[in-house]
């Protein structure tokens, strides 16, 4: 049915060469390995501290409250931010930036809808985002930022507003959101599915939606990570996150997939099931291989270079891969912009 | 075209099967969940191509193959009858021959000729004029030719199958006068019957009226196992006053499997013994019963098995005559030779078909009480007696007794003037061939009942016997001479007299004048000539249905009526209890058996039962149920004779026989083998290529 040794993306770390099991990094980032630790906050503090500790230098950013620079005012700005005295001088509205404090927000958006709950060889991506979202709240706390939780499909499902003691709420929710994932995965076997997803009417998650009530809720500019696996058209996608992002938020997109969705591995003809909507669909994989990772690779790069356009870090995730390139995706994001605005 | 078992035109529905598989079922029984379709809708359709037939040439060829087997099943024929009905107008003059030979019992041929014979009848129009001949071998119109149907379907619903033979000759030829003399447009000849191969003699030459259609109606079906007594030989033996019989039977099997069988021997109506015996596959069994004492006279014997499918042949009649004895009288001079009658004597004491009962007596010593019941009076060198004797003798031979005048050194050259008109043959002169070391036997006419059994080569040389002296016998036209001596003089002379026959020996039946007493051939010409003059020529103990009898050639069924004088005539009684009358004067006395069983013969005074049984069986010929084309007989009757012009010729038969002809379910059959080998070569290729998706459906490029 599926081809067990699908081909490896070139240049891409992991497992493919072998050697990415001599690396003791790897070894603590392998999601499969990960899967093991049933507690998320062990898990999130052994991928950080065996992520830090391989690297050669601390990502640590040291505290400052220097000023940086004067932008334009723009719609959503706190205006207690406005430098009047600038205004009195030059007649504009500038807000005035300082150096990143340490004590920033992090937000993370995990996408729980059905297509999330999709797991082929190894861990589900929503697992996956999960040990994301976990060791991306670790880390913070770990820098006294103040961290928060949205899950969503449709609508939002859970939040966790971010706060320097909320870790464990966090990982709660992440708890949480894995195990609705683990009952409805116990009845998500292809029969099943069938009916149950189609009985449930279209699940598909939507970002618009979700993205806009978080963005009413939150008042104070964060980092907004949001790991979903983003099946929607890229301008939907890059619509929805208009709402975050235009609050001034600094937003990271990362975009886990399964292998079976990059690579399409399957083989025998079959109806395939749409797990979010219960749409049935007769295939011949062979036929469609090629024109179908060819289509993914457009869409791939049309959010990539959107997301660009749009300065939003966006990083494809491969869940068969470790999640040091998530990690470092996330630190390389950081250290790009050099320190986070205020 | 026409479906012999169109109900497996129903197997045409598998044709869906592929499609349905695999348009509807098949990509269901694998079910994929895949977290979002989004990017496969962004593929265009004719990538996708689901659900579509692909090779079509593939797809198509197993149709086709399982179409032409469905077809092959159905057993197609073309049905001819429906234009060949259409094409003709006018009224009809049909003659419908009916089979009603006893093959025709053989399992349902008689219900389905019948049925058939019903049909053509139902199928008369208005002004059509039909007659029903029944034959077997020999026909006969069961009806006037009439447009009557009431009086078709009585005289149809009369018949019934009979013990003849089949014989499509005759038959056709009574068919074909009737025709001739019908001044209705349009003539047609149905013939219904199971066609047996031994009913048909190309030789007989018969055609049926130029114009005229031939359609035919074959009911035989299948294999056509039966058992039959085929024959039954009585041996006779006696022990001191008790005459026994042991009786052989032989079993065939035409059937495909052996078969074991009681045979059941019955004796003057009651059962003597049964025997169980395993016949072979397609072979004969012989079953040989134990001896039986028998009583005197003629007794009735049967030999059973379990009917069969074809009851006329599980039984054989037979008749077993102790008392037919042929009563010989030997008249020799007052004062004979040593040994004088001892030769004859001794020949005629050996054998037993017929027994010859000798008596001898001096010439000087008999009385007309002597020639009583004789069948044969031999004058030897006797003259022809007068007086009473002369007298009685002369009224026997009338009556059929035969006279053996033994020449040799009688006296006088003339006979008697009471026999003198009725006898013209006179004694010559006394012949020497010492001289020459004695004259042979040298012309025999090998036609002459007498010497018939000497016709082959090395059965017996006449010309070994030295004769030397005969009488050199002379005869008129009136006389047959039937041998003669190596110079030309008659040895033997036969002349008819009234019913009964004389005939004359040149020389003597001693070693007196001959040494022929010392040759091989004597013992048998004595008992041929016996035979012949005693009638006893033919005598058999069963006869075939329809076979002639004349009695005047069967002494041993008449002798007793001879003694007993009944009047002129004799009564024939059948099986059935109809009875004939055949009349005792005149050259030939033909009865006719029709029926098997046992016939009496018995004189116009002689009781019910106490007559001379006659056993008739059935002609085994027809127990061959080898079957032959139809078509064979239709072209041989409408063949053009010489000089004219070709006949219509149609043939129909029941629909199993003209699909069975047609054979096109064989055609179908190669067809569809020839289909599936491009089938196997044309997938062998696509799947060398890889492009092949179950059954040609799939999806691709």
């Amino acid at each position: 049915m599926r081809d067990r040794h699908p081909e490896r993306s070139p240049g891409h770390p992991g497992r493919s060469d072998g050697s990415a099991f001599q690396d003791p990094i790897a070894t603590f980032l392998d999601p499969t390995v990960l899967a093991r630790i049933g507690n998320l906050e062990l898990l999130a503090r052994t991928v950080v501290e065996g992520f830090i500790g391989g690297l050669h230098r601390s990502p640590r950013l040291g505290a400052s409250t220097d000023f940086a620079e004067h932008r334009p005012y723009s719609s959503g700005d706190d205006i207690r931010r406005i430098d009047w005295k600038l205004y009195a001088r030059t007649d504009r509205y500038h807000v005035k930036e300082f150096e990143a404090d340490t004590n920033t927000n992090l937000l993370v958006l995990l996408d729980v809808s059905p297509s999330m709950h999709y797991r082929g060889d190894g861990v589900s991506k929503l697992e996956y985002g999960s040990f994301l979202a976990a060791s991306l709240a670790y880390f913070s706390s770990g820098q006294r930022d103040r961290v928060g939780l949205a899950t969503f499909d449709r609508d939002l499902v859970d939040y966790v507003p971010c706060a320097a003691r909320h870790l464990r709420l966090v990982l709660h929710a992440l708890d949480r959101a894995n195990r609705a994932a683990s009952a409805s995965g116990r009845s998500s076997a292809p029969e099943a599915l069938g009916t149950t997803h189609g009985a449930a009417g279209n699940l598909r998650s939507s970002l618009s939606v979700p993205l806009q009530r978080l963005a009413e809720q939150t008042r104070r500019r964060s980092i907004v990570v949001l790991i979903s696996d983003l099946y929607e058209e890229p301008d939907a996608v890059l619509s929805a996150l208009a709402h975050v992002r235009g609050r001034g938020n600094e937003l990271i997109v990362f975009h886990p997939l399964d292998r079976d969705e990059l690579e399409f591995p399957f083989t025998d003809a079959a109806n395939f099931l749409d797990i979010e909507s219960g749409e049935r669909m007769p295939l011949v994989p062979d036929y469609l291989r090629a024109e179908y990772r060819a289509v993914v690779r457009r869409h791939t790069e049309t959010l990539a270079r959107r997301s660009r356009e749009q300065q939003v870090d966006y990083t494809l995730l491969d869940t068969s891969r470790p999640l040091d390139a998530a990690l470092f995706g996330y630190l390389a994001a950081r250290q790009r912009r050099g320190t986070a605005r205020t | 075209m026409t479906f012999l078992a169109p109900w497996f035109l129903a197997g045409l529905a598998a044709l869906a099967v592929p499609v349905v598989v695999h348009l509807i079922n098949r990509q269901r029984k694998t079910v994929v969940a895949f977290p979002s379709l989004m990017f496969l809708r962004k593929i265009p359709y004719r990538s996708v191509r689901r659900q579509k037939l692909r090779h079509l040439l593939l797809f198509a060829l197993r149709c086709l193959v399982l179409a032409l087997l469905v077809a092959a099943f159905a057993r197609p024929f073309f049905d001819r009858r429906a234009a060949a009905a259409a094409a003709a107008t006018g009224a009809r003059e049909r003659v419908i021959l009916l089979d009603r030979s006893y093959s025709m019992s053989y399992g349902a041929r008689w219900t389905d000729a019948v049925a058939a014979a019903r049909r053509a009848v139902s199928e008369m129009g208005g002004n059509d004029r039909t007659t029903l001949v029944l034959f077997a071998r020999d026909a006969a119109a069961a009806t006037e030719p009439t447009g009557s149907r009431p009086q078709l379907e009585r005289a149809i619903a009369a018949a019934a199958p009979g013990d003849g033979a089949t014989r499509y000759g005759p038959a056709i030829a009574l068919a074909s006068r009737m025709l001739e003399g019908s001044n209705l447009p349009r003539h047609e000849v149905l013939i219904i019957s199971d066609f047996q191969r031994s009913g048909w003699v190309r030789q007989d030459e018969v055609r049926v009226p130029p114009g005229t259609t031939v359609t035919t109606v074959d009911v035989a079906r299948g294999d056509t196992p039966d058992l039959a007594v085929a024959q039954a030989t009585a041996d006779r033996d006696r022990a001191g006053d008790l005459h026994t019989v042991t009786v052989a039977a032989r079993v065939t099997n035409t059937g495909g499997e052996p078969r074991t069988i009681d045979a059941t021997l019955e004796l003057g109506g009651r059962p003597a013994a049964t025997l169980r015996a395993t016949v072979p596959a397609r072979g004969a069994a012989q079953v040989r019963f134990p001896a039986v004492t028998v009583p005197g006279g003629a007794t009735r014997g049967v030999v059973r098995i379990p009917k069969d499918a074809l009851p006329a042949n599980n039984a054989f009649h037979f008749t077993v005559a102790l008392g037919d004895a042929v009563s010989v009288l030997v008249i020799e001079p007052a004062r004979p030779r040593a040994n004088q009658s001892l030769f004859l004597q001794r020949a005629l004491g050996i054998g037993d078909q017929p027994t010859f009962r000798v008596d001898v007596r001096r010439a000087d010593a008999v009385t007309p009480g002597d020639l009583a019941n004789r069948a044969i009076v031999v004058l030897n060198e006797v003259s022809l007696p007068v007086g009473s004797v002369g007298a009685r003798l002369r009224q026997m031979v009338d009556a059929g007794a035969g006279l053996l005048v033994v020449a040799g050194d009688v006296r006088g050259d003339r006979p008697p003037a009471e026999w003198l008109p009725a006898l013209p043959v006179r004694l010559g002169p006394v012949v020497d061939r010492t001289r020459d070391a004695g004259g042979s036997v040298a012309q025999v006419d090998y036609g002459h009942p007498a010497f018939e059994q000497f016709s082959a080569p090395r059965s017996g040389d006449f010309s070994t016997a030295h004769v030397f002296r005969y009488r050199a016998l002379r005869e008129t036209g009136a006389s047959a001479v039937v041998a003669r001596f190596d110079d030309g003089a008659p040895a033997v002379v036969e002349h008819r007299l009234g019913r009964g026959k004389v005939v004359f020996w040149a020389s003597s039946i001693d070693e007196y004048w001959t040494d022929l007493p010392l040759q091989p051939v004597f013992l048998p010409f004595v008992h041929e000539l016996a035979r012949h003059l005693a009638r006893f020529r033919d005598s058999r103990s069963s006869y075939l249905v329809d076979e002639p009898l004349d009695l005047s050639r069967h002494g041993e069924l008449t002798a007793m009526f001879n003694r007993t004088g009944d009047g002129g005539e004799l009564v024939l009684q059948a099986p059935s209890g109809s009875r004939s009358v055949i009349p005792l004067s005149g050259p030939r006395q033909l009865a006719e058996l029709h029926e098997a069983g046992f016939y009496e013969l018995r004189g116009t005074n002689t009781a019910v039962g106490s007559g001379r049984p006659i056993a008739v069986n059935v002609d085994l010929a027809e127990s061959d149920l080898s079957h032959f084309d139809p078509a064979e007989l239709v072209a041989a009757v409408t063949a053009p004779a010489a000089g004219s012009t070709a006949s219509a010729v149609g043939t129909t038969a029941l629909p199993e026989d003209v699909e069975r002809r047609q054979a096109v379910w064989w055609y179908l059959l190669m067809a569809a083998l020839v289909c599936a080998g491009a089938e196997s070569v044309l997938a062998n290729r696509l799947s060398s290529r890889g492009n092949v998706v179950n059954a040609g459906l799939g999806s691709g490029p």
